[in-house]
Order: structure tokens, then C-alpha cells, then sequence
């Protein structure tokens, strides 16, 4: 049965095309995803992404318990601050990737994938034995809306919300008396907020938004921006079997934190001493595109495969991230080949993100 | 446009057919397969010349979101290709019949041969009830 967001019809009535992605029939695109795509980076779009998971952790016990589960270290967060994790397995292998904010003391609200955040959940319960802790998956009580994109400063000030506000925090607000959690992050590479609130006042919010000047922006461009701002998307880029150290995420895992944590041992050696694969942004030399599978080439060896790929409308080339044998010589600069078709494209190693990042705060 | 969904045969596989009265056909994409592709972006047309069997996958389109093969409706020899959609892919979002089409064929096949293989085509309206 393919769920649908308290918005879906929204979507209908705005004639978005509709898919099922992840269990869930949500809107891929409204319009264009490359008129999309251009509206999030020169304006602002809204994106319901109410599908994704909402769950809630309290107790004496919650900051101990969360870094049992992650590299990163929940003791340094403060409150309203929020943190880019992975859940990992012993193996270092990543679970799922989230965001971890602390609402206040002994308070925590971490977003889930919408694929992953009811095995996220169980694995959270298996492992809070022994944890003075309270763990709730609130997930079908609240609807996510995220404004994104350089103009949604001016959206958020309009909907009364004051943007004095950090990257990467999280604060209460109210909208015409509707209480809203307001978060200053997003998967665009762009400024922006992720504004939560109880299913209800969803509706009338988004509606809101869209008369502030806010475009509807479906998962289709959702995929291109965050592809060109080099950001992971679960079950692509990131699994069970690649660790953060593997996928580029060395930079987001805590290098002196002392408490335990799954997979610790492996992320800690492959930090000190390397991994066998790795995650590198390319740009294809030629016009094809490069996609999800798709083998890649250096010297004449099959070296890795693409994990995603596609447009880049702001550079007009076509990118891809890959996961490659960690070879010094694949650096920024080197030319790979990508098979496509069973033929061999030329692609160049880039650096990532494939754009400036233009996210906004401090 | 509706002059020509009276006139050309459609494939399962999207592709239509038009018969140019002059030994041609014009092949190209259906509208419904330009608007489930979305935004096109590339084009990969074979020269002309080559001979390719009816089924058999003779080129390839991208949009954003997916990467599709393209199949030929009937054996035949490419006459002529659409160079300009293949400089600019994005013609076909607007029109996939008279700046749009993909390749022009030469049947290959003795007439018994080419009705069979037309008679497994479909007429536009039952292509479309057949797609939803």
C-alpha cells in the first residue's frame, strides 16, 4: 500500500506528476525539473518532504544512548544545535544518515530517511537497553516543509519567523499562532529552512508559502540539487557496506571522542590508515550521462561504478559521484572513462561540491 | 498535431511511424513518451546508411531523470537523420513530429514482409488507451 503525505492533494490539484518513491506517491516534478532546479537556485522552492521520519528521544540517558549509535559527538552539541550523523553497524557500515538536533537538555529530534526510518527506529529500541531513555517515532504526526534557496530569508521574515538563526539550529516558533519547529538546514546546497508541524496545519502553510513566492519543487530537482551540491542520498551513495571514511565523510566523523560507538574500531583504522575505496565527483567530457551502476575505467581497469549521476543545469555539464579503487592517481585533474552503452566516455575527477555552496547563516 | 496522430502507427515501445508516401518513413517518439521522459537532454541518432532489423534498438535519448533505448518499428536503412534534435534534444518537449522527428528509413523488407511488420504496430488512439 503506497502511503501519502497530508499534502499529496496539493500535488494533485497543482497537476505535479506523480511516483512512488520510496513506499510513498509523491510528486517528481510540477513543471520541469530543470525550471525547478533554476527556481531553487536563483529564488526559492518549497518541497514537501513530509515523508521523511520524525523520532523523538528524551531521558537522563539520551546523550549517552545517541553516541553509542553515531561517529559523531552528540556530548558537543548545544541546545538548538544540530549535527550531520550516520548511524553505522559494527562494521562501520552506514544504516542511515541523519540529522541530530538537540532541542533542549536531555531533548533530542532526529530526521530519518522516509526508506529507512522504521528499521532506523527498531534498531534505535534494540539498542537503548540499559539507557535511561524514551524513544518515539512520531513520524505520521508531523508534516516536513522545506524552504530553499537564496530569496527564502525573505519568506521565512514573512511568515513572521525571525532568520537570526545559525545554520544548523533548530528553534520554536509560531506561524499565525501554529506552533512550527523552524531548522535552518536543507539538501540543496542552497540557504534555507525545514519547517515541522503537526499534520493538520500543514495544508494551509504550504499554501501559505506558495503565495509568499515560493515555486513547488518535486523530488526530481530535489535529486539534481542535492547531486550537485555533492550531497549523499541513501541507499545510492551510502549502505551497510561503505563507512563515512569511504563516502567522503571523514570531515563529520569526531576524531577525539572518547565514548564508544558502532564501528568505531574500523572508522578509527581507516581514518589512520586509509581505505580501499573511495568517493570522488567527476564531470563527464562529452555529452552522455553518466548513471547509477554504471561502470568506471582508469588505465584500461574497471576501477569502481557511478552511484549517482546526472545534469548539472548550473555548470551545464553531467556529473556523477563514484565509488573508485583508492588510487593516489585518480585525484582532482585525472581523466577516468565511464562505459555507457558499452562504450568508454571520458570524464575529468572534480572537486566537490560541483557548485559553490551558498548556504546561508553562520 | 492531430494530422499526424490520424496518420502514423505506434510501437509498445513508443516509437511511431509515418508514412511519407515517397518509399519513406519518418520515425520518431510518441507524445507520451516525450512526456513521461520529461526534460530531454541528449540524443544519440545512428548515421545513414545503417541497416537495423524491426525491434532492434537503433538509438538512445536521456531526459534528467532516465536514459531510454530506442527501438526500430519496421526493418529498414536510415535515409536521413534529424541533426537539429540532436544539437538541441529539447525540440522534442516541444514538438516530437515536425522539428522533433528522430530518423528517416528505407524499408528493407519484400511487401509481405513490411505489411506484417506494420500490422504489429497500433493505431494512435489504441497506443494511447493500451498506454492509459
Amino acid at each position: 500500500m503506497t502511503r501519502q503525505t497530508i499534502l499529496h492533494d496539493k500535488h494533485v490539484a497543482l497537476g505535479a506528476k506523480m511516483v512512488d518513491f520510496a513506499g510513498w506517491h509523491m510528486p517528481v516534478q510540477y513543471s520541469s525539473i530543470i525550471e525547478e532546479h533554476k527556481a531553487v537556485r536563483d529564488g526559492a522552492g518549497l518541497f514537501d518532504v513530509s515523508h521523511m521520519g520524525e523520532i523523538f528521544v528524551d531521558g537522563a540517558g539520551a546523550k549517552d544512548f545517541l553516541n553509542t549509535l553515531v561517529p559523531q559527538d552528540v556530548a558537543k552539541l548545544t541546545d538548538g544545535k544540530a549535527v550531520y550523523c550516520q548511524l553505522t553497524n559494527e562494521r562501520g557500515g552506514i544504516l542511515d544518515d541523519l540529522i541530530i538536533y538537540k532541542l533542549e537538555e536531555n531533548n533530542y529530534l532526529i530526521i530519518c530517511n522516509a526508506s529507512r526510518y522504521e528499521s532506523d527506529f527498531a534498531w534505535m529500541v534494540a539498542a537503548a537497553a540499559g539507557f535511561d531513555v524514551k524513544l518515539e517515532n512520531r513520524s505520521d504526526e508531523f508534516a516536513l516543509l522545506a524552504v530553499q534557496g537564496p530569496a527564502a530569508v525573505q519568506i521565512i521574515e514573512k511568515l513572521g519567523v525571525s532568520t537570526d538563526q545559525q545554520s544548523f539550529s533548530i528553534k520554536p516558533a509560531t506561524i499565525d499562532g501554529v506552533p512550527v519547529w523552524a531548522s535552518r538546514t536543507g539538501y540543496t546546497g542552497e540557504d534555507g529552512w525545514e519547517l515541522m508541524v503537526e499534520n493538520k496545519y500543514a495544508p494551509e502553510l504550504w499554501d501559505k508559502i506558495l503565495t509568499l513566492g515560493a515555486k513547488p519543487i518535486g523530488l526530481g530537482a530535489r535529486d539534481t540539487l542535492r547531486l550537485e551540491a555533492a550531497l549523499h542520498l541513501y541507499g545510492n551513495d551510502l549502505d551497510e557496506y561503505t563507512t563515512p571514511v569511504e563516502a567522503g565523510l571523514s570531515w563529520s566523523v569526531a576524531k577525539d571522542k572518547a565514548a564508544d560507538y558502532n564501528g568505531k574500531t574500523v572508522i578509527m583504522n581507516q581514518l589512520a590508515n586509509g581505505t580501499d575505496k573511495k568517493l570522488i565527483g567527476i564531470k563527464m567530457l562529452s555529452k552522455q550521462i553518466a548513471r547509477h551502476d554504471y561502470e568506471v575505467f582508469f588505465n584500461g581497469e574497471k576501477v569502481g561504478k557511478v552511484t549517482s549521476g546526472g545534469v548539472s543545469p548550473m555548470t551545464g555539464s553531467n556529473i556523477a559521484l563514484c565509488y573508485v579503487k583508492n588510487l593516489k592517481e585518480i585525484c582532482p585533474g585525472t581523466v577516468v572513462q565511464v562505459m555507457i552503452r558499452e562504450k568508454l566516455h571520458d570524464a575529468q575527477v572534480v572537486k566537490r561540491p560541483f557548485i559553490e555552496k551558498r548556504s546561508g547563516g553562520k | 498535431m492531430s494530422d499526424y496522430t490520424e496518420k502514423i502507427l505506434c510501437a509498445k515501445t513508443h516509437e511511431y511511424l509515418l508514412d511519407n508516401n515517397d518509399k519513406t518513413y519518418t520515425v520518431g517518439l510518441t507524445d507520451y513518451a516525450v512526456e513521461q521522459l520529461g526534460d530531454i537532454v541528449f540524443l544519440e541518432l545512428p548515421a545513414a546508411g545503417v541497416e537495423f532489423r524491426k525491434g532492434e534498438n537503433f538509438a538512445a535519448v536521456e531526459s534528467v531523470k532516465a536514459a531510454s533505448e530506442i527501438y526500430m518499428p519496421i526493418s529498414g536503412r536510415v535515409v536521413e537523420v534529424n541533426d537539429a534534435v540532436v544539437d538541441s534534444p529539447e525540440i522534442l518537449n516541444e514538438d516530437n513530429y515536425e522539428k522533433g522527428w528522430l530518423v528517416k528509413v528505407e524499408s528493407t523488407s519484400d511487401d509481405t514482409t513490411l505489411a506484417a511488420e506494420m500490422a504489429d504496430l497500433m493505431e494512435y488512439e489504441d497506443y494511447k488507451e493500451e498506454v492509459g
